[in-house]
């Protein structure tokens, strides 16, 4: 009995320790988006560990955020309206760009957009669209917009990314609005388009929507263009459509929040990942929209002749931003709750 | 009559299938080389390797196990104690006290889970190991005291007073009367928290923080961003040690009974 | 006097602070929660307002918890459709036998819960085993949905609760005296009445206390409805979920918790009422 609890407190001491002492980065990021070994080759050069927790949505982000005690984690990965709404909720401090040594590899025209006019609080680490993307060899007809995805064939063959924002946007804009209005009754009409749908949706999903389209549990989806781009590999008779009626586009950033601990390895962790060949493996990976100069030079074929992946300046330029609402997110929240 | 027994056993056998299924499944891809778990290929143990490389797999397995464990030491002590002492002593509020230990038994772990979040969010506790192993304290004790106290129902203590009779001072009573006295519920008490903990995924997923990703948290995250045959492989050898500590225990429980009839 | 208070001091005060701190307090601050303002960014406006409880009876909520609870209780009733005869005709068996076979029961919950889970997703998807045999044998000719709908959920939860009716249903058949059988047997009673006179007045407290067991966790298996429902159902505990790390409505959320735990007050008083043991509820 005795020797147990000896034992336990051991035990106890030894966990107290090794969470304590180490050096260490606390990261929170989106799900599927740095590999492993990337972070892996991090740990070794530096000597750092990388505590990796995850997310599946801005909200959950600011959630978790939020919910923790200040200086839990010392790196996030938001997106635009989310960088724009935690500089209001003072929840992210100030970059000293200064000790970034490949900040000049950042590909200028992705810098001083609206959200962070000066970029005084984030940096763009990648790009993202959402892509419309459907398998030819299971559907004859040619798709083209979110208005041809209601017809009854397609019952249950749909894959949508598990994100309020982006799923009500879509409907709103496939009815031909705005993509964050807040009125009323276009977020009736939306819900009703959505309910219309419903039959034909096969699963809601952000962390792995690829798995449905590669393992032909679905033949459409309406995913992250990286997501697009990986399943297209492994299932060739996929094909990629920009939506008629529009689609969405995000840039996602690097910040730190306010009391972070291990302000140092996050800004090594930055510099890391802005180097020109480590950015390389995390595109490659997860083919998402580069905004990286020095990767430029080192991308494949396969991944600069991927529509999914590698979306022109210009193009990207034509998506819509999901932009922060306030308050009026309860009735996106009430929406979601129906269709759900 | 024989017809109607067979039927019977076919209905076992049908449970039984039910419930193994899935773990037979995973035990025969465990081998498969595909890595996509859709087809049987081929044999293989390359999962088997990959596995022991896996790190982020064998991080969060040795943090279920140091949560597990410590949380099973603190609640058997606590929830040992407090059986004994809920059993003999009569205070005010006892009535009080004996409820509340019933609502972690009872209630929905999603609520149990948020109630703790909110409480350490309020308290500003950093979440992490700590947080998780308090969470797994908070919802094993009642398990522990209810265990030992079916024991302490059935248990006649006049031994105890014997021994005080016999001057044996109150902690030797303690070590030499009553623990072996209600070991059994001590250990059907620890194992049922011990199990609850290594399964936990509710109250885990809400109280846990950056670095004390436990294992069902971090199977939870790879199946859905995209699983791979290793966790087969862990299942596997997961499986093995069951079967092999049931088996020594039933061998142990065996030798006693026969040592108690000779 | 005074040892003995000292003992008693030593025995009860962790229990006393446990009790407290993690049990009391986190539920009058849940309570208190459920009665404030979110400012929905997971902040938190101190007022004192019904507004969240209110918010529980829109029509969007009520439809959620209606679903949820129809979830809950079909899994109850389809477990105890397999637990209760199982049990009965397990308890026919030697008394070896029967150590056996409730050890083999509880063999694959010592596993992973969400391992098992997964096992279920590769038997049941599109392209997973039970498609891939029903086809060859060419008995289908286009794929079965055996997931991303209610059927997956409904396998999830029966599969995952399913030993929590089995072991309260075959310990109160177990207890049932031959004898008192025999007895009725003796008497000219005929199955039929042996059973509804005999057997399930008996075993009533069982299938209650399994009830129990699988309902209330039923509500909250957030997991299971996310990973083989799709994430297009939403239970009870997906909505609190959502609450606290999606839509950061913290007051909400609690609101629901409330909500959940007189729910579960009630369920338990009624099972007192009918004699049932709550220490039943927590021994396995």
């Amino acid at each position: 009995m005795k020797k147990i609890i000896i034992f336990i407190f051991l035990l106890l001491i030894l966990s107290g320790c090794t969470t304590s002492k180490e050096n260490v980065v606390n990261i929170l990021n989106w799900s599927s988006y740095i590999p492993d070994e990337v972070i892996r080759d991090f740990e070794e050069k530096y000597g750092i560990k990388v505590n990796y927790s995850t997310y599946s949505s801005n909200e959950e982000c600011l959630a978790k955020l939020s919910s923790a005690k200040e200086g839990t984690y010392d790196l996030i990965f938001p997106s635009d309206y989310m960088v724009e709404l935690m500089i209001k909720r003072n929840l992210i401090q100030k970059l000293d760009k200064s000790r970034l040594t490949n900040l000049e590899n950042i590909n200028y025209n992705y810098l001083n957009y609206n959200y962070d006019y000066y970029n005084e609080y984030s940096l763009p680490f990648l790009a993202a669209s959402v892509v419309l993307i459907y398998d030819t060899s299971k559907i004859d007809e040619t798709i083209t917009s979110y208005n041809d995805l209601l017809d009854d064939k397609y019952k249950g063959e749909i894959v949508l990314i598990d994100d309020q924002r982006i799923v009500i946007g879509m409907a709103l804009m496939a009815l031909g609005y705005d993509m964050n209005d807040t009125d009323v009754n276009h977020l009736e009409e939306a819900k009703n388009w959505l309910l219309e749908l419903k039959d034909n949706i096969k699963a809601f999903d952000s962390d792995s929507p690829k798995t449905f389209m590669i393992s032909k549990e679905t033949s459409i989806g309406v995913i992250w263009n990286a997501e697009a781009a990986l399943a297209m590999k492994q299932n060739p008779n996929l094909k990629v459509v920009y939506p008629t009626e529009g689609f969405s586009v995000s840039i996602d950033n690097f910040a730190i929040p306010k009391g972070a601990k291990n302000i140092d390895n996050a800004y090594l962790f930055i510099d890391y990942i802005l180097d020109g060949k480590v950015m390389q493996k995390i595109i490659e990976d997860y083919p998402y929209k580069n905004v990286n100069f020095e990767t430029q030079n080192y991308l494949s074929i396969d991944y600069l002749n991927n529509d999914a992946s590698n979306i022109s300046d210009i193009k990207f330029n034509t998506g819509s931003f999901v932009k922060n609402i306030d308050e009026k997110i309860e009735l996106y929240d009430k929406v979601w709750a129906e269709i759900k | 009559m024989q017809r109607h027994k067979h039927l019977k056993n076919i209905f076992i056998l049908i449970v039984f299938l039910f419930l193994y299924l899935p773990i037979i499944t995973l035990i025969i891809f465990s081998f498969n080389t595909s890595s996509l778990n859709i087809v049987f290929e081929g044999f293989t143990l390359d999962w088997y390797t990959k596995l022991f490389s896996n790190s982020a797999l064998l991080e969060a397995l040795l943090n279920t196990i140091i949560v597990s464990v410590v949380s099973t030491g603190v609640s058997t002590i606590i929830g040992s104690l407090a059986a004994i002492g809920l059993y003999k002593f009569n205070f005010w509020g006892k009535e009080l006290i004996n409820k509340l230990l019933y609502i972690p038994v009872v209630i929905p772990e999603i609520v149990l889970g948020i109630s703790l979040l909110s409480v350490y969010t309020l308290l500003k506790l950093d979440l992490g190991m700590g947080t998780l192993i308090i969470s797994h304290i908070a919802f094993s004790i009642p398990f522990v005291i209810i265990s030992v106290r079916t024991v302490l129902n059935s248990t006649n203590f006049q031994i105890e007073e014997a021994a005080h009779d016999l001057g044996a001072n109150e902690l030797k009573t303690f070590f030499y009367v009553i623990i072996p006295e209600i070991m059994p519920g001590i250990i059907s008490g620890a194992t049922l928290a011990f199990t609850l903990s290594l399964d936990d995924v509710i109250i885990s997923y809400f109280t846990a923080g950056p670095g004390s990703n436990t294992l069902p948290l971090q199977i939870y995250s790879m199946i859905k961003t995209g699983i791979t045959p290793d966790v087969n492989a862990l299942t596997t050898l997961m499986i093995v040690v069951i079967m092999i500590v049931l088996m020594i225990s039933s061998l142990i429980q065996i030798r006693k009974i026969k040592k108690e009839a000779m | 006097m005074n040892k003995n208070s000292k003992s008693k001091y030593i025995y009860l005060s962790p229990v006393i602070i446990y009790a407290i701190v993690l049990i009391l307090f986190p539920i009058i601050y849940i309570l208190f929660l459920s009665f404030q303002t979110s400012d929905n960014y997971g902040g938190i406006i101190y007022s004192l307002t019904l507004n969240n409880y209110l918010k529980i009876f829109d029509i969007v909520y009520l439809r959620v918890l209606y679903k949820s609870a129809c979830i809950a209780i079909i899994t109850t009733f389809i477990c105890i459709l397999i637990a209760y005869p199982f049990s009965i005709f397990i308890s026919e068996k030697k008394a070896n036998t029967q150590k056996i076979l409730i050890t083999l029961v509880m063999i694959p919950f010592l596993t992973n819960s969400l391992i098992r889970t997964y096992g279920w997703i590769v038997l049941l998807r599109k392209e997973g085993v039970f498609n891939s045999v029903l086809r060859s044998l060419n008995l289908i000719d286009n794929p079965i949905s055996f997931m991303y709908n209610n059927l997956g959920v409904f396998i999830g939860l029966v599969y995952t609760l399913l030993p929590f009716m089995i072991l309260p249903v075959y310990s109160s058949v177990s207890k049932i005296d031959k004898k008192v059988l025999e007895a009725a047997e003796d008497l000219g009673a005929n199955s039929y009445q042996k059973f509804m006179k005999v057997i399930l007045p008996q075993t009533l407290p069982g299938i209650f206390n399994g009830s129990l067991m699988v309902f209330i966790p039923a509500i909250g298996m957030f997991f299971i409805a996310d990973l083989l429902g799709g994430g297009k159902i939403m239970l009870i505990g997906n909505l609190i979920k959502n609450q606290f790390l999606v839509s950061r409505n913290w007051p909400f959320g609690a609101a629901i918790s409330i909500f959940l735990i007189v729910i579960t007050f009630i369920l338990v008083k009624f099972y007192k009422k009918s004699g049932g043991n709550m220490d039943d509820l927590g021994g396995f």
